[in-house]
Parts: structure tokens; sequence; C-alpha cells
């Protein structure tokens, strides 16, 4: 009786330890992929924004012809930004480019017809859009971090991470995007 | 000073209390059934399966089409690419905020500011905005109107806002049935039971009378607390209680022309981020917290 009693209490134990380690060990595969799916979708908008460049050079081109220093530093910036091999690198390159788009922006307030084009003005609203996108995706992939290493830091969490070899991840250091406020209110 | 709300306390004091509503609701769906299978012991159960084969018809399609039967109450139409274009990038930024799926986007005719979120989860979500919304936020408005929609996606108050009502519609049918059901057999049936019959036959029909008013009540009070926790989750994704808040401002000084509330139905009322109906007074038939209250909890976070 107190045998039977003692190995039921045994089982009990093993089916409670065999259920944390599964649990744990897909907590953080989930909390993982969650992190490099948000990296993902950072990518994806500073592609966006290196895709809208040629259109919108092609655009100031025909307005403000002479102003080939900006529009020079602008293609570079998004040949780095489309040539960089590694995510890290494009997120330096996409700030960059960010940068060089913002004066653009600014010696267009010299020239009122192209201010005045549709398809500028598309363009910078498009722009504008993938910056605050950018900015929300960077959030995001904090936020993942946070409670990846939030599940890694903590008891009981911890001890498994350790079994499992899973460390603590970095938050973005990157130069931060500062979301633009919107100058003119509709 | 005010205490500083964290909103990760305030998204899980939601879930607790939700659920401990939600008991609720099932514990007064029981009681009834008991009552009523007290008093009418055979007669019911026939009754009971058809009622059963019925609700489960009602909750199946309740559930897959809530968020078609919300659009359509309100003669939502799809939101235009290039018109809307603003409210698109907006929803997108929220879906990449949230890490949740894009959900299908719809702007209805209407001049009050509002919007509501509704599908059975975020794979299946959609939002709606008004075209008065659209005409009167700024962009860091809408945003913040948008995060509180994503928020209600997020914390599946969608989908329990759906079963819930699917609950509180169940209930009223079974008393529907129970009542209908006595009326039709009262008379013949006090000829044979006692004075004991008699006292559990008045506590059904008290119960039958009640229990969907409770009911209704209950899923009233939950519909106000998880405005609250969008509210708090809608901060979560801005990182700024701003825009939600000057919303809200503008929604309480907004006035609105009667014609534009039969736009509205009233099962479709808790869905959206203020009372569409814009009633003064706070009471327990409210389904919307005070917009003054939501306000400064915004102010404290």
């Amino acid at each position: 009786m107190a045998l039977s009693l003692l190995l039921i209490a045994l089982i009990a134990v093993i089916v409670i330890v065999l259920l944390m380690f599964i649990y744990y060990f897909n907590k953080f595969a989930v909390l993982g992929n969650r992190i490099d799916n948000s990296l993902s979708q950072i990518d994806v908008q500073l592609r966006k924004r290196g895709d809208l460049v040629p259109n919108l050079i092609e655009t100031v081109k025909g307005y403000a012809k002479h102003e080939k220093k900006i529009m020079t530093e602008v293609t570079n910036a998004r040949k780095a930004l489309m040539s960089a091999p590694t995510l890290p690198q494009r997120m330096k390159a996409g700030s960059e480019l960010q940068s060089a788009l913002k004066s653009i922006f600014a010696i267009a307030e010299n020239y009122p017809q192209l201010k005045a084009n549709e398809n500028f003005l598309q363009l910078q609203q498009e722009l504008a859009a993938i910056e605050d996108k950018v900015a929300f995706a960077r959030q995001y992939y904090n936020d993942s971090i946070l409670s990846f290493n939030n599940s890694v830091g903590t008891f009981p969490g911890a001890f498994f991470a350790g079994l499992y070899g899973k460390k603590k991840r970095e938050f973005l250091q990157m130069p931060a995007e500062l979301r633009a406020v919107p100058k003119v209110q509709f | 000073m005010a205490e500083r709300l964290s909103f990760y306390d305030e998204i899980r004091n939601n879930k607790l209390k939700s659920l401990a509503l939600i008991i609720i609701i099932f514990l007064f769906f029981i009681l009834l059934a008991y009552v009523i299978s007290l008093a009418l012991n055979f007669d019911f159960f026939i009754i009971s399966i058809f009622a059963t084969i019925f609700s489960i018809f009602y909750i199946l399609i309740s559930y897959y089409n809530a968020d078609k039967i919300a659009l359509a109450s309100v003669r939502a139409r799809p939101a235009d690419h290039i018109e809307h274009k603003m409210l698109f990038n907006t929803v997108e930024s929220m879906s990449i905020a949230s890490g949740l799926p894009m959900p299908k986007v719809y702007v209805m005719d209407s001049e009050q500011i509002n919007a509501f979120a509704s599908g059975r989860d975020p794979q299946h979500s959609v939002i709606c905005v008004t075209s008065g919304a659209l005409q009167k936020l700024t962009k860091q408005e809408l945003e913040g109107v948008i995060a509180h929609e994503m928020s209600h996606v997020a914390n599946y108050d969608i989908r329990f806002m759906t079963l819930t009502a699917v609950l509180v519609g169940m209930i009223s049918i079974i008393a529907q049935v129970f009542l209908r059901n006595l009326w039709l057999s009262g008379g013949r049936d006090s000829d044979r039971k006692g004075n004991g019959n008699l006292i559990i036959l008045v506590i059904a029909i008290f119960a039958a009378i009640l229990a969907p008013l409770a009911a209704q009540l209950v899923s009233l009070a939950i519909s106000r607390k998880r405005e609250f926790g969008a509210d708090a989750t809608g901060v979560k994704f801005t990182r700024s209680p701003t825009g939600l808040k000057s919303a809200l401002e503008k929604i309480k000084h907004e006035s609105v022309s009667p014609q534009d509330l039969k736009r509205y139905s009233k099962a479709v009322a808790p869905l959206f981020i203020s009372d569409p109906f814009k009633k003064k007074f706070q009471n327990l038939l409210s389904t919307h917290p005070d917009i003054n209250d939501r306000i400064s909890k915004l102010s404290r976070m």
C-alpha cells in the first residue's frame, strides 16, 4: 500500500518534470521565433524605403537639377543599404538614408513647384509612414527581447535556459530613428 | 502625485476580473437550468434537447460570422487603399507594434468619431473606423484609436465579447422557452401538484425573468472593464497615451445629430471605442465606462 503510493508519487513527479521540460523548450522556441520575425519585419521596411528612392530622385530631378550633392548622397546611401550583407549593417545604412532623405525634403521647401507635385507628396507621405513602421518594428523587437529575457532570467525558466543553453539577448543599440512629429495637421 | 499604473498590471488585473465575470455568467446559467428542471420535471428535458441543438447552431453561426454580422449591421465597406492611405498605414504600424497579423480594414459612414474591432481571433480580425473619425482626428489621435482597437484583438477581447454575447443570448432563449412552456401547460399542471411545487414554480418564474437581465448586466460590466484594459494595452503599443487621450477629449466634446444615431444598433454598441449613443449618465446599463474616468486614467500612465 505504502509502496504503491510512493510509486504513484514518483510517477507524478517524473511526469511533471517532463512536462516542464517540454513547456520551457517550446516557450523559448516561440519567444525566439518572435524575435527573428520582428527582425525580418524591420528588414522588410528598410527595403521598402530603398525601393522608393529611385522614384523620388526622378521626381526631384525634374524640379531641382542643381541639388546634385544631396542627390548623390541619397543615391549612395541607398546603394549602401541595398548592398549591405547583414541586418545590423542594413539598419545602419537605413538610418543614414533616412537622414539623407530629410535633407531632400528640406531643400524641397525652396522649390514650390516640387512641393506641390502630387507624386512627390505621395512619396513623402509614404516615406514618413515607413519611418513610423521602422520605429514600431524596432519597438516590437525590443518588446520581444524583453519577454525572452524575462523568461530566461527568472526562476524556474532560468534553470531550463541553462540546460538548453539559452542566453539573454541584446536590445537594439543601433542608431534610433526618431519618429517624425507631423508639422502639418489635417 | 497619483500612483502610476503599469500597463502590464492593468492587463493582468483586467484578465482576472473578466474571468471571474464569465464564471458568474456560467453559474447563472446552471442555476437557471436547475431551478427550471425542478419546476417542470419531464417536459423540460424534451424542450431542452431542442434548445441545446438550437443554441449550438446559434453559437457556431455567431462565432464564425460575428465580424460579418457586425460589419453588415453598420453598413461598413472595405477601406480603399488609395483613398484611405493614412488609415492603412496607421493600421499596419499598429499591427507591427503589436506583432499581430494585419486586420482587414473597413470604413463606415457616420459623422461621429468612433471605431470597433471584431472577429473570432487575431487571424480573422477586422477593424472598422467611421468616416467622421478619419475627418476629425489627427494622425496621432487616429493612431491611439487604432492602438485601442488592436488591443481588443491582442487581448482576445473580440472572441471574449462574442462568447459573452452568445451566452447571454442562450440564457434569454432558455428562459423564454421555459416561460412560454409554462404559459401553455400551466392550467393542467396545477391540478396535479401540491403546494411545495408551487413555491418552486414561483422561484423558477422569478429566476427565468431575472436571469437574462442579470446576465445582461454582467456582460455590460465585462464590456466596461475591457475598455480600460484596451486603453492600457493601446498605450503599450504607441508608447504614449497622448494620441488616445486627445481623441477621447474630441469624442467627449463632439455633438452628433439624432439621424446619425440611427446607423448604430444596440447590439453592436459595446464593440465601439466609445458609446455611439452618447448617453450622459453612467449606470449599470452603460456599455462603456465614463469617458472622464478613461481620460484621467490615461493621464496617470
